[in-house]
């Protein structure tokens, strides 16, 4: 186990972190996030012991940070720091076998097993036939997974890793993380990641850091909500699940989050309702533009379940919404006329329909107080499970003044 | 691939060790007068052997005592010397290589010549040169104590500071030194002389106090593998377990030792310690474990053969003007040799 304990650090006269506590379980996999400058790497670097703590201190099993011997502190906890530039041409496998320093005494020559670790890490990092490359030659990703290798080639019991993928490709990435899972619980590792995705793919808990100090704590769920990333990167989100793993997935949204001072974008006019009549999918880039450039947006009706709810939910929308494959009564009807009444205009994205959703577009077929507008984006057509009729209603909408548009900066512009 | 590498590094051990001996042979033999190899060999060698090691005089055993006497009392020294400051030169500049991750580092980067200098000149002006190796000697190690010193914050000496503050300090004393040259008056000739380094003066006093090279060499050596590790940059290595501190000021006092005693017995001699270590890296690879030992022997037969041509055909001008001569042009041609590959 590894804990630190009302840990502070930093360079010259300032504190970048204080107040750092955490601990590691055994063989648990922990992300650090946080945005730049929120002293992830000073952390990483306290609990490596390049840097002395101020106050606080850190153990590994029980004991100080510096009561390690440092061979013996090399033993216990491997570091794959950000980036690391060899101005010697060494050879890939001599940087590996540098791993085994630790395991040496002063005379000792490389013994079998140091080739065997050696090899073995380097076939794990897939980098055995970079063997006898010099370092200095070889692409940033290859060398990072040397790094890697010759970390692993200490064999440690805690693994430290500073944006160790940060360079790598993205299948790289998922290789090398995947690698550093599975040394299994063996190996408690603790990592800082740029990417929050990758962080919430492999972490057991996520510690989410800002201005040097630890923010939030806990399980990538937890740690992932739209309020932290608002809070402390400075930005709007959404946050799904992604569909295999069911782990939090991040969907930045561009600019929301300087909403409310933004100058750019489109003239917005913010006392502006608009409704919006979609589903499974074709209005939830709709959504986020109208939202970004400031109207009111509500929307409906909807299936619980429907991407498109779980967008305008995801953005805050007021939300129509019936039970999965259920017909639409007369009450959720009286509420979209209600809603299309309360709306300045009404949007009809070109969707499937069938018996289920019909009633939709009968409602906007029936009123007559809020203009309609079809949004056909390129590619997008309104396809027909209902035997004909959805024919019927789309030419009674058109018929009542009805516009198609088919770009999003034409129906702003229209508005 | 590593025996591969090994096999290769064995031989070019080899053609070293044995081109340094036929060097020592050779360069004894040629001189102002030429001796042939046959007169070194004493006609009687176990009397004669007798004789050196109970102090007597062993000329009577050789065939021809002229030569045994310029062989053994004169060239002997100078060129055994000629090896050893060579050797430590070469020890002491991979080290500094090594330590600072730069090629361009050489034994003399943190003040250690200019500091040496000042100890000479020191003792040239005020003293009429009485005991000036040990004042040159004092000022290079003093040099590199003081950097060492200066650049350290919270017990930890970061290389960038070292090396900088080395920079800063070179640059304050060599103004004392151009000072005092300035107001040396008639022995500014000597202070000049002995900055350009040589070996006039050597005799076997200066070869015991040489042997304190191979010492600090074989130091140097035993802590390659750390020093292996300490060049991948200081964190990595505090990562893989050096003891990053206490390793450095090992380092910088055992370098700035052997190139004190050198510089004690032949003045600043310039671009052995520079060009030997980046050479050697080239044939050998960087591996200090190997490094050290080829780029020691390397030096010294650089240095020796240099000294030889001084003294033999341009009447003893200093060495270092030799060593630059020769060393500068080799060394633009491999690197445009290198960025060409």
């Amino acid at each position: 186990m590894i804990r630190t304990d009302r840990l502070a650090a930093g360079y010259g006269a300032e504190d970048i972190i204080r107040d750092i506590c955490l601990d590691a379980a055994e063989g648990e996999f922990i992300g650090i996030i946080g945005p730049n400058g929120s002293g992830k790497t000073t952390l990483i670097k306290a609990m490596s012991r390049v840097l002395a703590a101020r106050t606080g201190a850190v153990t590994i099993e029980g004991r100080l940070l510096e009561d390690y011997d440092p061979k013996e502190l090399a033993r216990t906890l491997g570091v794959v720091p950000q980036e690391t530039s060899v101005r010697f041409s060494y050879t890939v496998k001599d940087i590996v076998m540098m791993g085994r320093f630790p395991h040496h005494t002063r005379f000792s020559r490389e013994s079998p097993e140091d080739y065997r670790v050696v090899e073995e890490a380097m076939a794990v990092t897939g980098i055995a036939h970079l063997a006898g490359r010099p370092v200095t030659d070889i692409s940033g990703g290859e060398r990072q997974r040397v790094i890697i290798a010759r970390a692993l080639a200490q064999q440690p019991r805690f693994l430290l890793l500073d944006e160790a993928t940060a360079h790598l490709d993205i299948n790289h990435q998922v290789e090398i993380l995947s690698i550093i899972r599975a040394l299994g619980a063996g190996v408690t590792k603790i990592g800082v990641f740029h990417d929050l995705n990758l962080a919430s793919a492999y972490c057991d808990r996520i510690i989410l850091m800002a201005g040097g100090e630890v923010r939030a704590i806990g399980t990538p769920e937890a740690v992932l909500t739209r309020e932290n990333l608002r809070e402390h990167y400075g930005i709007d989100a959404l946050i799904q699940t992604h569909p295999v793993t069911g782990r939090p997935m991040v969907l930045p949204l561009e600019g929301t989050a300087r909403r409310s001072s933004s100058s750019t974008g489109s003239p917005a006019t913010p006392s502006k309702r608009v409704h919006l009549v979609c589903g499974g999918g074709s209005g939830a880039g709709l959504m986020y533009r109208l939202s970004a450039s400031g109207y009111e947006v509500t929307t409906g009706i909807l299936c619980d379940g429907d991407s498109d709810t779980c967008t305008a939910s995801a953005l805050g929308m007021n939300v129509l919404c019936i039970p999965p494959f259920s017909p639409i009564g007369p009450a959720e009807t009286a509420a979209l006329r209600e809603m299309v009444a309360a709306a300045d205009v009404t949007v009809l994205t070109a969707m499937p329909v069938g018996p289920g959703n019909l009633a939709n577009l009968e409602v906007l077929c029936e009123q007559e107080t809020t203009p309609v507008m079809i949004y056909i984006p390129e590619g997008g057509e309104f396809t027909d499970y209902t035997d004909g009729r959805l024919d019927a209603v789309l030419r009674c909408i058109e018929e009542k003044g009805a516009v198609r548009v088919a770009r999003p900066k034409d129906l702003l512009s229209s508005f | 691939m590593l025996t591969g590498t090994g096999r290769r590094n064995g031989a070019v051990a080899l053609v070293l060790v044995c081109a340094m001996l036929l060097s020592l042979v050779l360069a004894l033999s040629i001189g102002p007068t030429t001796i042939p190899v046959s007169s070194f060999v004493p006609s009687d060698l176990s009397s004669a052997l007798s004789a050196l090691l109970s102090g007597e005089n062993a000329a009577p055993f050789f065939p021809d005592a002229t030569a045994y006497l310029i062989v053994y009392s004169v060239r002997l020294p100078r060129v055994l010397a000629a090896l050893l400051v060579g050797a430590g030169l070469a020890a002491a500049g991979t080290a500094m290589q090594g330590l600072f991750r730069n090629s361009m580092a050489d034994p003399y980067i943190i003040g250690t010549s200019s500091g040496a200098a000042l100890g000479a000149a020191v003792a040239i002006v005020f003293l009429g040169g009485m005991f000036l190796p040990v004042f040159a000697f004092v000022g290079a190690t003093g040099a590199t104590f003081l950097v060492y010193a200066l650049a350290t914050r919270n017990g930890r000496a970061p290389v960038e500071t070292l090396l900088l503050t080395g920079v800063a300090l070179s640059m304050f004393f060599s103004a004392i030194l151009s000072f005092l040259m300035y107001s040396a008056g008639k022995s500014l000739h000597q202070i000049v002389y002995w900055m350009m380094g040589g070996f006039w003066t050597v005799g076997w006093g200066d070869i015991y106090l040489s042997l304190l090279i191979i010492a600090g060499c074989f130091i140097l050596i035993v802590y390659a593998k750390d020093l292996n590790v300490l060049s991948l940059g200081e964190e990595d290595a505090v990562h893989l377990g050096v003891n990053v501190e206490t390793f450095k000021r090992i380092l910088l006092f055992v370098s700035s030792f052997i190139t004190g005693i050198a510089v004690a017995i032949a003045g600043s001699i310039g671009f052995i310690g520079l060009i030997t270590p980046h050479v050697m890296r080239l044939v050998v690879g960087p591996d200090h474990r190997v490094l050290f030992p080829t780029a020691m022997v390397a030096g010294g037969i650089f240095l020796l053969w240099a000294d030889t041509i001084t003294r033999t055909f341009l009447g003893d001008m200093p060495v270092g003007v030799i060593t630059a001569f020769v060393g500068a042009p080799f060394f633009v041609f491999l690197l445009r040799r290198r960025s060409k590959v």
